[in-house]
Order: structure tokens, then sequence, then C-alpha cells
């Protein structure tokens, strides 16, 4: 038997981003097995992603998700566009290995050109599965796809994180008295941009809806901006609702935005701990350079920052300007709110000046956290000189926001 | 299970005009059973969505399941995967096939021909060493 | 149970008790046997197990409800099974040549089994030539069903085609009877496995056109066939593609007549009445090598359907609650390791046809597990059938084995069986939705798995394959025919021939009708299926039409 030329290329990248399947599926092979390239593998493209739109489709077994897809897949070819499905199946926790069906539920479509499908195994991963299907989304992202489909099978915490590398998030609910709503977990519901109940034709439907309208209701408000979910009726049979899904889904991608899972990323290496995070944002404040502050030390909630005066930071006293003195303890303030990974936005600051100091003094801002709620929290910063003199006393209070800071 | 970190991938389908699936899902359910992932579509496959699948999912073993006359044409499907580049795929055949007709399918790179009676251990380990050999082909270049 | 009478006992207490001493004394180990549906089978059966004096009703007389003895007063001593035997060869000259020489061998009755591409709703100018004719008739025309049916007088010959949704073949059929002046009103036989829910659960090559689009046409079958060919049976329910798909005996017979309690049902809610539609009811089931079981199983199929029929469809006529059935020889048993030990298995599966009292009767060939079977083989298959009759006299004693305890109680175990598998389709909302829901077709694939291992553990023996093997010279396996390719050529060249050279505008027409039909709930899909035929439409032209219209039949990949 001939051995085949092997067509494995270096320049990998290039295949990719050229759209070349054998080069995508291989890709997405190493990122699967999780070997070191896959890191290298999403750093490598970080700089082509938020072309496409990140659809996650999820549900309890047996909600007709396939089918859903199927017709969503229908829709989006007839409007050109090129779709890649990633289609999450469980694998057995007892022998490791999977039966992978998805697939041909998607029916006729798995053969038409424009549409990419890879299945994958579940491998009892939990936080690891979403982090290699974030992955393997950005291959695909990266390849060119218009449009990105992750379906996967569940409504528990794995299926949340899964979901969480959506731009717009989709759960699909089974007719049934009331025990299919119930077996939507609190988390999937939290996080669904729109809900649908399928084979709505049978009877069940309108009292499911209802049901999933009223959950909604229940629901922290505030999760996603502005955008109202709605719940959607389709029927597979019959062909009812498809067409509307599909409009609020991309209602939703114009509203939200495409790439929106990417600005939520943190985008530090996902290794990188408190305080050099803290750090890196400290370098990365034109106003801090330019006053020549550096960040000494971080913590959850607290961050400490000097600077020495130099003659330009002084009053026409011939001491520390009072503003220079208040940007220490804002910065010092900004690090410590900032330091848990959301944007923190200063609302309220007073500051008390107790000493003055002069040129060649090093200034020292400590700042710790008061309090802190979901949505308000607030630091003290002591400002002291190198002989531990005080100088100053600040009190700032932040609101939180939901972004993540870069 | 038992083979450490290679989780192998194969294709279970058939091609062709016959529809009886019974022994292609008894093999795919044992596959999984071995510690395998397996992907297992309907009867009546076309030989280019076949190798449009094996290509997407990249995977390392195609099982075809041939109980009529099936087999005749699975010299087409080796020649639409070595121009797709997956030559490299291995395919076994599982089924009704006569002796002679069974060399021709040999010759045209089949690894191996499994006949009716065949215990599904036997079958599930000829195709894990297969996918091991044909992943380690891979991976060396 | 009530305890038998003492004094009523053909062994005494104290007998029975000696045997049992000495039983269990010289036995050694003993085994647990279970049989293939679950039902434990005993050493020994006595009237402690089944009395006659308690159950005569139960067991009847033969052409009394219910039926347990057999549905007419005669059975084989006064018309013996029908002898059909399918076959299916490349070309309709080809086929009508083996045809004839089956007819001369003494089988009664014709059958026709078309090649899989047309099971697959293609014409052959759509399909790879190397699988043309492989394992049946490629037939596409009224012209080609006329060739391969030459000779035969549709009058005075009951014909059964395989012949899934939309009933083309039969569209065929009444087109050649019109042309030859013959009258619909004489022609005889069956729409073999028409049952469309037995094809999506397991022989899904027959499933072409959605479920309900399936639904609908069935009914309209039914109702065109007993208004205009009287004599045909348009609904064969199928038990025999569960059966090899994995189902036990007792799930075969449970899933078969929940499909017929199905379709019954939807042909009631079309307005019909059961008594003109269920005379012409067959099943059509798998005959496997275990033997007892089987004989049981038609025995119990018998006395369920009398009563179904009868109190849940309401039938009021005796010839509808008759269970009229076909027995195949189940080629899952047979093996291709030492072929010529598949003569005695068929010869076994057939007997417990006979013996479960069947209406017609086909044999598998020994090399059936090696491709199409060869001359040899057919012939043989027949001869076995007539064998049993005029040499073993399998005929001259209607029910031989009734009264015996061992068969009648296990006859009441398959039925307690076979009832508590009814009822669970029944709880999951009749046949249809149990179906659609994938919930018989997983119970069918546990079977299969089930009995799988039993064989890779060695608990179920097959000789041959696993135990009793032997080195096998390769040489000395039969080597099967492949079609004449280049009369296959031929076939197809006039096949394109004719497309070109018949009136398109009729073809057209005929078409646009089956299209209006398909989306108008009062008209007949399979009237207008006939009317395209005689119109010169293709088998392949109908099938797509009709996928387009009432959807393609997607079958579940569940494992």
């Amino acid at each position: 038997m001939k051995r085949e030329p092997d067509l494995h290329q270096p320049d990998w990248v290039q295949d990719v981003l050229a759209g070349q399947r054998g080069a995508i599926a291989r890709v997405l092979s190493q990122v699967e097995r999780g070997e070191r390239e896959s890191a290298k593998v999403a750093a490598a493209l970080a700089p082509h992603l938020g072309r496409a739109h990140v659809l996650g489709i999820t549900g309890v077994p047996g909600a007709g998700k396939s089918t859903l897809v199927h017709a969503l897949l229908g829709e989006l070819l007839a409007r050109g566009q090129r779709i890649a499905v990633v289609a999450v199946d469980p694998s057995s926790p007892i022998t490791g290995g999977a039966v992978l069906g998805d697939r041909v539920r998607m029916g006729e479509h798995g053969a038409h050109a424009d549409v990419f499908i890879r299945s994958v195994a579940s491998r009892g991963h939990l936080g690891g599965l979403a982090r290699t299907t974030a992955t393997m989304i950005d291959v695909l992202d990266a390849a060119g796809f218009d449009s990105i489909i992750v379906e996967t099978v569940g409504a528990g915490q794995s299926e949340v994180e899964i979901m969480r590398v959506a731009d717009t998030r989709l759960v699909a609910c089974p007719p049934g008295l009331g025990d299919n709503v119930q077996a939507l977990k609190a988390g999937i519901l939290e996080i669904a941009d729109v809900l649908v109940v399928t084979k709505s034709d049978l009877p069940g439907g309108e009292p499911t809806a209802r049901d999933l309208r009223d959950m909604l209701h229940l629901r922290a408000p505030g999760h996603n901006g502005s955008w109202v979910v709605p719940v959607i009726n389709t029927s597979a049979t019959t062909g009812a609702g498809v067409k509307d899904a599909f409009d609020a889904v991309e209602r939703h991608a114009d509203s939200a935005g495409r790439g929106r899972r990417l600005q939520q990323r943190p985008k530090a290496a996902p290794h990188e701990d408190i305080a050099s995070r803290v750090k890196r944002l400290a370098t990365a404040d034109p106003f801090v350079r330019w006053l020549g502050i550096t960040c000494t030390e971080a913590a959850p909630g607290a961050a400490t920052v000097t600077m020495t005066l130099a003659a330009h930071h002084l009053n026409f006293n011939g001491t520390c300007h009072g503003g220079v003195t208040f940007a220490l303890a804002d910065t010092a303030f900004g690090l410590a709110s900032n330091s848990h990974g959301r944007v923190a936005a200063g609302i309220d600051a007073h500051i008390t000046y107790q000493q003055a100091a002069a040129e060649g003094d090093t200034l020292t801002a400590r700042a710790f956290e008061v309090s802190r709620s979901k949505r308000i929290a607030v630091y003290r910063v002591d400002v002291t000189r190198g002989d531990a003199a005080p100088v100053s006393s600040f009190t700032g209070t932040v609101y939180v926001t939901q972004r993540t800071t870069p | 299970m038992t083979h450490g970190s290679l989780i192998p991938k194969i294709l279970v389908t058939k091609i062709g005009f016959d529809g009886h699936d019974r022994g292609s899902r008894v093999v795919a359910a044992a596959l999984r059973d071995a510690g395998m992932e397996v992907i297992y579509t309907p009867p009546w496959q076309e030989i280019a969505a076949v190798v449009k699948l094996a290509m997407e999912e990249d995977v390392d073993v195609i099982g075809i399941s041939s109980l009529a006359t099936d087999h005749l044409i699975v010299p087409k499907l080796m020649v639409a995967l070595r121009s797709a580049g997956l030559g490299d795929v291995g395919v076994i055949v599982g089924g009704i096939v006569p002796d002679r007709e069974e060399q021709v399918l040999l010759e045209a790179g089949v690894a191996r021909v499994f006949h009716p009676g065949s215990a599904m251990a036997d079958i599930a380990d000829f195709v894990h060493g297969l996918a091991e050999r044909v992943r380690a082909r891979r991976i060396a270049a | 149970m009530n305890k038998p009478i003492v004094s009523q006992l053909l062994s005494t207490p104290a007998a029975h008790r000696e045997w049992e001493q000495e039983y269990a004394a010289t036995i050694g180990t003993d085994k647990n046997v279970i049989n293939r549906s679950g039902v434990a089978i005993e050493p020994l059966y006595t009237e402690r197990d089944w009395s006659a004096a308690e159950h005569a009703g139960e067991l009847g007389l033969p052409g009394q409800p219910p039926y347990t003895r057999g549905i007419y007063a005669t059975m084989h001593r006064g018309r013996t099974w029908t002898q059909r035997q399918l076959i299916g060869m490349g070309t309709p000259a080809e086929y009508n040549e083996r045809l004839m020489e089956v007819l001369a061998q003494g089988a009664t009755a014709v059958s026709l089994i078309p090649c899989n591409s047309v099971f697959r709703g293609y014409d052959m100018d759509e399909s790879h030539i190397e699988l043309l004719g492989t394992c049946g008739t490629v037939v596409n025309t009224a012209d080609h069903m006329d060739r391969a049916l030459q000779g035969v007088d549709l009058a005075r010959t009951s014909c059964a085609m395989n012949d899934p949704s939309p009933f083309t073949l039969l569209a065929f059929m009444l087109a050649t009877a019109r042309r030859r002046g013959t009258d619909w009103r004489q022609i005889s036989g069956t729409s073999n496995q028409s049952d469309y829910l037995s094809h999506y659960v397991a022989n899904h090559m027959f499933f072409r056109i959605a479920l309900p689009g399936a639904r609908r046409i069935l009914a309209d079958h039914i109702a065109f066939c007993n208004q205009h060919v009287p004599k045909w049976n348009p609904m064969s329910v199928v038990g025999q593609h569960m059966q090899q798909a994995g189902a036990n005996p007792a799930e075969a017979v449970a899933f078969t007549l929940s499909s017929a309690i199905q379709n019954a049902q939807d042909c009631i809610a079309r307005g019909m009445d059961p008594d003109d539609f269920l005379p012409r009811f067959t099943f059509f089931f798998d005959i496997s090598v275990s033997f007892f079981e089987e004989i049981a199983k038609f025995r119990a199929a018998r006395r369920i359907w009398a009563r179904v029929a009868r109190d849940r469809l309401g039938a009021k006529d005796p010839r509808s609650w008759r269970f009229k059935f076909h027995g195949q020889t189940s080629g899952v048993d047979l093996t291709r390791q030492q072929p010529l030990n598949n003569i005695a298995r068929v010869t076994v599966q057939a007997m417990a046809g006979i013996l479960g009292g069947l209406q017609s009767l086909h044999t598998d060939a020994y090399d059936e597990a090696l491709s199409v079977p060869s001359a040899d083989g057919a012939r043989i298959a027949v001869a076995t059938q007539n064998i049993l009759r005029e040499e073993a006299h399998l005929t001259d004693v209607i029910d031989p084995l009734g009264g015996s305890f061992y068969i009648e109680k296990l006859t009441d175990d398959m039925q307690a069986e076979i009832e508590r598998i009814v009822k669970i389709v029944d709880d999951a909302g009749g046949m249809y939705q149990a179906v659609e829901s994938g919930l018989v077709q997983r119970m069918i694939g546990e079977s299969a798995r089930k009995f799988q291992r039993r064989i890779d553990d060695a608990e179920q023996t097959v000789v041959g394959v696993n135990a009793y093997q032997v080195e096998e010279d390769s040489s000395a396996r039969p080597i099967n025919p492949r079609p004449n390719r280049d009369a296959m050529q031929t076939h197809l060249d006039s096949f394109k021939a004719f497309k070109a050279q018949r009136s398109q505008a009729a073809a057209q027409g005929a078409l646009d009708a089956l299209v209006r039909a398909a989306g108008d709930p009062r008209d007949n899909v399979f009237g207008r299926v006939v009317e395209a035929a005689e119109a010169g439409c293709t088998h392949g032209e109908i099938c797509h039409t009709l996928r387009r219209e009432l959807g393609f039949g997607h079958v579940q990949a569940i494992v």
C-alpha cells in the first residue's frame, strides 16, 4: 500500500485564513488534543477575530435543537452565508467514548460546500471544554465563516460556560407541563438572549411559552443592557416560527454587536495573576506614565503606588501641588477598585491634606477596600512621605460595571 | 478502555443503496464502549459527502458497512479520498463480501474486511490499532 | 392459576415429586434457560402448567375465534400454504426467465423484489451502474413490469410485490393489466411490506417519504384498492424488519400488532368501516430458528388479534378477526461459515412456520448469507417445502402440537409478554408516536445489543461461528453471480430511449396532477400514481415528485 504524501504544512496560519478545509480540520484537532500548540493557535489567530457572529444553542435533551439548527442553516444559506457548526455531544463517563450523532440530524445541509460541521465530544471536562470550544470557535472565526453555531445539550453549569463563548445565546425548550421549564437551570436562563419553544404545535406549547415568560420576569434586570429576551414558538414540522427565531437572532446580533464575546474575554493570558495584571494596567495608563507614578504592589482590592516629586510637581509656594497628591491617591484608588477585573467607574472622591511635601520627597499612596457590594465599592487611600508622615487622606466611591478590564 | 491518551475518531457509515444498518449500529456502540469517538450516519451517504465529513471531522478510520453489494463502489471511495488528500485515513469494510471481491478491496487500499460472525472485541482492537498508526504517521510529519 | 383438581391429574403428586428428585440427582449442573423473548423455559411441562380442562375455551378449534389452532377449519390439509419464493434478478428479461423456472418447479405464486435503487426511489440513469440489479430487478416503467411478467396470467396468479409507498410497482402492474385487457377486479396479491412504520423503524431502505405523507398515502392506497382492486391485499403489516433489526420474537409481534392497530385507526378516522378493510390486512413475519418459541408466538398472535379486531377496532365480521400471515425464514440466523448448515436451519425455521399456521412461506437459500442466492440454492429452498409437505406430511394434521403442555403454556407466556409490550406502546400514545419519538427503535437496539453480547460471550451457540468451527477452504464457497453488465447496459440504453420517445406532455400532465393531489386531502394520491404509471412516468419521477411535495423520508440514526 502506497504511503500518501503528508500534507501538513508549517504555514498553517495562512491556510486557515484562506479557509482551506483540511488545514482548519487539522488545527481544530490540535486544539482538541489540548497540546501546548493550542495556546499558540489562540495567540496566532487573535488579530484575525471578530468577523463571525457566534450563536450558541442549548436545551434539555429531546428539545429538538438539531432540527432547529437544520432550519436555521437553511435560512443562513439562503442569505449566502458561510456557516460553521460545532456540535458538542457528551462522552460516556465510564468508557470515555462517544457517539457523535448531532451532525446527521442537520440533514442534507452537511453536504453543502458553504457549511462546515465539526463534532466534539465533551470528554468529561467541565471548564476545559469551554476553553477548548472557545479556541475552536476562534479558528473558525479566523477562517472566514460568517456565522458559527455552537450546539450543546443540557442546561447545567458546563453548558452555561460553553454558552459564554457565544455572542447570541439561544435556549430551546420543548413543551411539557412545566417539567421541561423546571429542568432549565437558573444559570442558563440568566444568560439566554433568545428563548425558543420547539414542537410548539404539540399540546403544552403555549403554556410552556407562558412559563418561560414568567421566569424571565424573575431574572435580575440589566444582564443584557436594553435587550428584551423574546420567547418564540417554533415547529419544525409546520415550519412555523423559524423565520421569527432567525430574525430575533439577527436583531440581537445587531444590538449587542458581533464579536461581543471577545470584549468580555479578559485579554490577559489565563494564568496572569492579579498583581501582574494591576501593574500592567498602571503601565498602560498614559497619565500615570506621564506623572512618573509606579505601582509597586497590588492585591485584590488593594494597590500601592509611588512617585518622587520633581520641580514641575510644585506650586507657587514651593510645595507639592494639591492636584499631584490627588492624582497619586486617585491612581491607587483606580487600580485597587479595578483589581477584581471589572471596570469600576469613580463617582465620588474626597481628599484632605495634612502635611506638605517638598521636591525630592517620595510619596507613597496605599489604597484599600472599605466595602464592596455588587454595584458600589468604597476605598480609602493613605498618602505618606518618605519619613512615614501622613500627607493626605482620600476616600473614593466607584460604580462597578459589567465590562471587563483590558 | 485501555489505550492511553489517544482517543480515536471513527466514522461508521454506509454508501450505496442498501439500508440494513443493524450491524453498523451494533459496531458503533461497541466502538464507543471501547472508548472511541464515533460519528455515525444513516445509510445512503454519497461518496462526496463521506469525503467531506472525513475531512471536516479529521477522522482516523472510516468503517463501511456493506451487507448487500455496496462494497462494489468502495474502490470509488478510495479514489475520492486520495484525491482529497485523505489517502492516509484508514478504511475497513464490514459485512458480506465474497472472497474474490475482498481481494479487490484490499488491493484498492482497504485495510481489512470483517465478515459476519466477527467478534466485536476483535473489530474494536483492530480499529484502535489502525487509528494509532494513522495518527502516528500524521504527527510524525 | 387455579390448582388442578387431584382426580384430573395424569400423574399423582407422589410420582411428580419422584421425578423431580431423580431429575435433580442426575442432571448435575442444570442451566437456566430463557428464550429469546425473555420467557423462562422449564425442563418438563405437565398438566400442572396447562390443563385442557381449564383452558378449552382459550384453545378453541380451528376456524373458530380466537383461532389459536388456526384461522381456517381446514388449514393446510385443505389448501396448502402458498409457496411464494422471493426473486429478483437484474433485468426484467432475466427475471422472467428465473420466474418461469421457479413456477415450473412448483412455486404457486409470483413475487418480485426490485433492485435497491428502486427501493431508494431512483431511476437507473441516476444510479451507480455497478449496483444496478445486484439485489433485485430494475423496474422503472410499466413496460418493464410487462416484460418481467410476460407469460403470467394476472387474472389467475397471485402476485406479491415488495413495494413501499407510493406503491409504483402495483401501479405498473395495473397499467400492464389494463394493456392486456385483464380486469382489475380479477387481480390478486399483496402490496408486500406496505407498512411504513416498520420501514421507519427498521427497514430504512424502504422509507422514502416523510412520516405524515407516508401515513396519508397508505390510507389512500387502502381506499383505492378496496374500491378498484378488491382481491388485492393493500396492507401488509411487517414484523420481519424489526425482528431482523434485533427485536426479540415477542417484541416483533407486539410492535406489529400495534402498527396494525394504528393503521386501522387511521382508516377508521377517514370514515372507513373496519369490516371493509380488515379482511385484507395481512401480516409478514420472520421465523427464527428458536423452534418452539416461534410456533407459540404465532398462536399467541392469532389469539390476541382476534380480540383486538373485535373489541378494540369494532369489527363484526369474523373475516376481520383472522390473522393471516406470510412467514419468511430468518436470514439473520444463517451463517457464512459452513453455509450448507443453513439448509438444516431453514428446515427448522420452515417447520416452525408451518406448525405455527402460516398462510404463505418463503424459504431462504443456504447461500443467502453470502450474496444473492444461486440457482441451486433457490431450488433446494423450494424442495425443502415440498419435502416437508409431501414426505414429512406436515399438512395432514391441523395444529398437531395443540394440547401439548409446553406449547400451550408457552403460547400463554408469549401472549402475556406481547400484551405487556403492546401496553408500553399504547402508553406512549400509540405506534405512530412511539416510533416518531424513537422509543421503539431504542428498545430494538437494546435487544440487538443483548443478543450480540450473548453470542460474543458464547452463551448462545452459533455453529461454525463461536463453536464447532472448522478450517474452511474458501474455494469451496460458491461464487455468486453478478448481473450481466452488458444486459444491464442495454436495459439502461433502452430506458433512455423510452424517455426520449414518450409523450412528454402526457407524462408532465400526470406529474402535475400528482402534485395537485398531494396538496388536496380529498384527492387520492395513489390513484394519481396509477394514472402517472399509465402515462409513461418513471418510478424515479413519481418518487421525486412526492418527496418534494410531502417531504423526504429521513430516518433517525439512533445507536
